[in-house]
């Protein structure tokens, strides 16, 4: 027997001396830092690079309505602060990436509490952590569930251990010729705001795609040969179009609503066994409001809420187009360049573009419409997130913190909030924490992954951009060819190999099992790339990653989705801003994904290595549950779906 | 069910709500926006529940309280103030519970609920009791139960918590997910789709749990499954009404051992094994641990929201908290026939 007893939780006089770091100060973190001042906790550093937005005060409570517009980090201080004048709280208005965030500032916690909403800071903030060797409470909330867990080297699974699923994307295809579900146009639509406004992105094509395989050597090509429509053989960009119809709405309109649809319909192949779509003219558009037998009187909804009839899309369509032409012009002028709009969820004119542009779509595919309001849900991913769920999962973050605090691992647990409890009693569902993934890319010592790509026509700018800094989230890499020359490839010095950036990694010798050696300083961060050349990747995908053997297989099941286009994490956090070229915008909100598997838990809380493996590796993180719980079987019940658990 | 015709959310209010009018929709958002909540007991528990329901948006919020702000409230009450030390803890509490929403009545009500006749309680659409003895409960609760008000109660000591809902014969709506079929031919495609089903739960009282009685077969057979915090409470609960009676000034030792002293004789008065409950407790249950208010006070709060907005399937009739172990365990207590 020890004749130390390990104790069970933090006492007052550990709680008093703790360093503590809050990174985040939204949904979470403001329900946290109460939760911590009241315990006792006397030094807490808060960071977030976000102001305060009118929809964040149902759940946000530091907050109030004068205070929009303000540094939530600043703000919350302020009002903690009041709760106990003798804490010392410190307020970083500011992105955890910044460089001045470095091992020497996080170095000094006892304790970082995450409160995040991207994956790209948690994966930053998992790495300093590691780094320094700090323990680590990660959470995160969306809807009515929520989940806490602990972090801490050498001891358990780090963020990164297990791959992420990737964000759902939808084949080219489906996008441009065949939809069948409300996202498709959704999609599309915002596809086509950045085709006529936004950055042009040859992945974001939106007239008919002639390279369908399921339209092969069909009446397309010959539609193509014989031109009889014009729509579709449009190879110019959609963009030099407009310009040269000055976004004329009409014109507009009659190119992708009537021709670009009759090209589509020329596709005979594509219709055999769907609803084929049906052409609209600007000049004569229905004014019925679908499905309005049914929806609620309109009184009783929200003006949002409110379904447009094909007409009044049509309107919205020509009268968002004027506002958006004349605001691109006005971005043009000031920079010729990088003069473009970027979509914003929360600007009318750039939602009532998508909103009509996808209504219409939607009446050409006899698919159900959506409204203004569902719109913004879907085309600007947001998570629903209210007060009570934060509140619970600020409250299991400090009775995790005050066992990391004595060093009671043993004792911390992965805490799940879920909807209903499923099998004894568990409404709050506590799991073994898993032991660290001895193939991790980021905790083990073995730093390695492995990425397909086409070594004659990827640039050294996409491997840094894409590959390293998206996919990977670093910062500022250096990368070195493991040739025996040490050749540098790229540096973080600025100046230094800005002139590699257009070439292929072909013309540096770089092929089928070379690897790189990647590394950033910044992050104390070293990982190996193994190239693995491939000239079959699916259309439009750049590069695959593959980390492991669980990742792999992870990436196999997601084959619904064409391509493994990664999370657009930019460094700042601002997904808002920079993911205007993605098909995911991300919210500001607590973001987390859903899973979508019923968990049957065990009584006995136990690692289970291999368990009731097999059965359930659709995704990632199940794999974790399943250890944990036990055992899990799909969900078989259809009116369950809501109780899922998530994953951060 | 709540009419809520007349109820109308403005376009500000939209925007406040966004975010959970997009989680539980319109129609429960305009149940919420006519319903009076009254929160007895303005502790740490009464505090979180004041924060979540007032956030959330209902009509009106009063916060009742007789007794005053003690030295320990710094540790779980976010309301008040340190400088209001020995005021009253719902006069203290109004000002920052207003400021959390302005679209929100906040009232303050300072007497007790000994003071209070029955009709005081028509007032509310749901009653929420924190800081009450068990007696105060049954009473509250019986008159809730005849006229249709939904009551609730809860409580933290120390690690440990639990509520308590009696929402009597209680109707909701519940959305169903079902697949349909689109498309045609070799092309037909399922597609998730959800409707909304009427469900219905029944409730009983405070007093009918209370009446269960654990020597019987059954009683028995249910006695190793019960949460061990629904005996931890009923032990803390019967040294909450002593305290009241006697109020005496103990020592934090003098109380833990009153309190183990106190546990054999409630575990002998309702007929159970002194050994379902472990005497490990005692160290953890004094006070209001500020994170076990949160947890506590979230899950209460959601079911007051489900409760009015008359949405999602209720949790019957038990939530309890146990932060020593980390369970938070939902169950059916006294209702077994
Ligand atoms: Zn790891």
């Amino acid at each position: 027997m020890a004749n130390v007893e390990q104790r069970e939780f933090a006492g007052p006089e550990e709680i008093r001396a703790a360093k503590l770091l809050v990174v985040g100060a939204g949904g979470i973190g403001c329900e946290l830092l109460k939760n911590l001042v009241l315990t006792g906790f006397r030094y807490i550093e808060v960071i977030d690079l976000d102001t305060i937005d009118v929809s964040n005060l149902n759940r946000q409570f530091l907050f109030r309505k004068q205070h929009v517009g303000k540094s939530k980090a600043v703000v919350a201080r302020e009002s903690v602060q009041a709760l106990n004048p003798d804490a010392k709280i410190i307020a970083h208005h500011s992105s955890i990436f910044e460089k001045t965030y470095g091992r020497d500032f996080f170095k000094k916690f006892n304790v970082v509490l995450n409160a995040l909403d991207n994956r790209a800071a948690r994966n930053h903030v998992n790495r300093m952590c590691l780094n320094v060797d700090v323990p680590l409470v990660e959470s995160g909330t969306a809807g009515y569930l929520g989940q806490v867990t602990v972090i801490k080297k050498g001891i358990t699974e780090c963020y990164e251990c297990q791959p992420k699923a990737t964000q759902k994307t939808y084949p080219g295809c489906t996008i441009r010729n065949t939809p069948s579900e409300p996202i498709h146009c959704i999609v599309w639509a915002k596809h086509l705001f950045n085709q006529l406004f936004g950055e042009e992105d040859p992945d974001q094509d939106v007239s008919p795609d002639t390279a369908d395989p399921e339209a092969a050597g069909d009446a397309g090509q010959e539609a193509l040969a014989s031109d009889g429509v014009t729509g579709g053989v449009e190879r110019s960009s959609t963009r030099e179009w407009a310009k040269s119809c000055d976004w004329d709405p009409v014109k507009l309109f009659n190119k992708l609503f009537r021709d670009d649809i009759k090209y589509l319909l020329s596709m005979a192949n594509l219709w055999q066994h769907r609803r084929p779509p049906t052409p609209l003219d600007w000049g004569n558009l229905p004014d019925s409001v679908p499905g309005s037998s049914t929806s609620a009187q309109d009184s009783d909804l929200l003006e949002d809420q409110r379904m447009w009839s094909a007409k009044m899309c049509g309107q919205m369509f020509g009268r968002s187009v004027n506002t958006l032409k004349e605001r691109l012009k006005t971005k043009v002028a000031e920079d010729k360049e990088h003069g473009y709009l970027i979509w914003d969820k929360d600007d009318d004119p750039s939602l009532d573009f998508v909103t009509a542009a996808a209504g219409i779509r939607s009446h050409i595919f006899g698919i159900a419409q959506k409204t203004r309001f569902d719109v913004r849900s879907m085309a600007g991913n947001i998570i629903p997130a209210i007060a009570t769920t934060n509140a619970v999962i600020a409250g299991l973050i400090v009775m995790e913190l005050l066992k990391v605090l004595c060093g009671n691992y043993s004792k911390c647990k992965t805490v799940y909030l879920v909807r209903q409890p499923k099998s004894k009693k568990k409404l709050l569902v506590p799991c073994e924490l898993v032991k660290p993934n001895p193939a991790c890319p980021v905790c083990s010592e073995k730093h390695e992954v492995t990425v397909r790509l086409n070594c004659e026509t990827t640039t050294v700018k996409t491997l840094e951009e894409k590959v390293l800094k998206d996919a990977l989230t670093m910062v500022a890499p250096d990368v070195e060819i493991e040739d025996g020359k040490g050749t540098i490839l790229i540096s973080s010095e600025e100046g230094e190999t800005e002139g590699n950036h257009g070439k292929f990694l072909k013309d540096f010798g770089i092929g089928h099992d070379s690897r790189l050696k990647c590394d950033d300083f910044f992050q104390d961060f070293e990982v190996v790339v193994n190239i693995m050349q491939s000239e079959d990747l699916e259309r439009g995908v750049e590069f695959e990653l593959i980390g492991n053997v669980a990742q792999l297989k992870a990436k196999m099941d997601a084959k619904a989705a064409s391509g493994s286009t990664p999370r657009n994490g930019q460094p700042n956090g601002t997904a808002e801003t920079t993911s205007a070229n993605s098909d995911v915008i991300v919210d500001d909100e607590e973001d987390i994904e859903i899973e979508e598997e019923e968990v049957e838990e065990d009584e006995m809380e136990k690692d289970e290595e291999e368990g009731a493996g097999d059965k359930m590796l659709r995704k990632r993180k199940a794999e974790n549950l399943e250890k944990d719980l036990g055992s899990k079987r799909p969900r078989v019940e259809p009116d369950q779906s809501d109780d899922d658990l998530i994953v951060l | 069910m709540l009419e809520n015709k007349e109820i109308h959310i403005s376009e500000d209010e939209a925007a406040l709500y966004d975010r959970q009018i997009r989680l539980w929709g319109l129609d429960a958002q305009k149940r919420l926006r006519g319903s009076r909540i009254l929160v007895i007991g303005m502790r740490g528990l009464g505090a979180e529940i004041c924060k979540n329901v007032v956030l959330a948006g209902v009509k009106s919020v009063t916060l009742m309280d007789h007794t005053n702000v003690e030295k320990d409230d710094e540790t779980s009450q976010f309301l008040v103030q340190r400088t209001d030390e020995g005021k009253n803890r719902a006069e203290c509490s109004l000002d920052r519970t207003q400021q959390l929403n302005p679209m929100v009545h906040v009232y303050k009500d300072t007497e007790s609920v000994a003071a209070k006749p029955d009709e005081f309680f028509h007032n509310f659409e749901v009653v929420c009791a924190t800081c009450c003895t068990t007696q105060e409960m049954i009473r509250i609760n019986n008159v809730c139960h005849s006229r249709g008000i939904k009551f609730f109660a809860g409580d933290v000591f120390g690690y440990y918590g639990y509520m308590f809902a009696d929402l009597n014969d209680h109707e909701y709506l519940e959305e169903v997910h079902h697949v349909v079929s689109t498309g045609y031919g070799a092309k037909k495609q399922k597609i998730p789709d959800s409707k909304m089903a009427k469900r219905n739960s029944r409730f009983i009282t405070l007093q009918d749990v209370l009446d269960f009685d654990w020597a019987s077969t059954k009683g028995k057979m249910l006695m190793n499954k019960t949460p061990e915090t629904y005996f931890i409470s009923l032990v803390l609960l019967r040294f909450r009404s002593e305290q009241v009676l006697h109020n005496a000034q103990l020592t934090k030792e003098e109380k833990q051992k009153k309190v183990l002293g106190l546990k054999n004789t409630v575990m002998e008065e309702i007929g159970i094994s002194d050994s379902i409950v472990s005497d490990k407790f005692v160290s953890y249950c004094m006070g209001e641990l500020s994170p076990v208010c949160a947890i506590l006070g979230g899950v209460l709060s959601q079911e007051i929201i489900k409760a009015v907005s008359a949405k999602d399937m209720p949790h019957n009739n038990f939530f309890f908290f146990d932060g020593v172990d980390g369970k938070g365990l939902v169950d059916c207590i006294g209702t077994y026939e």
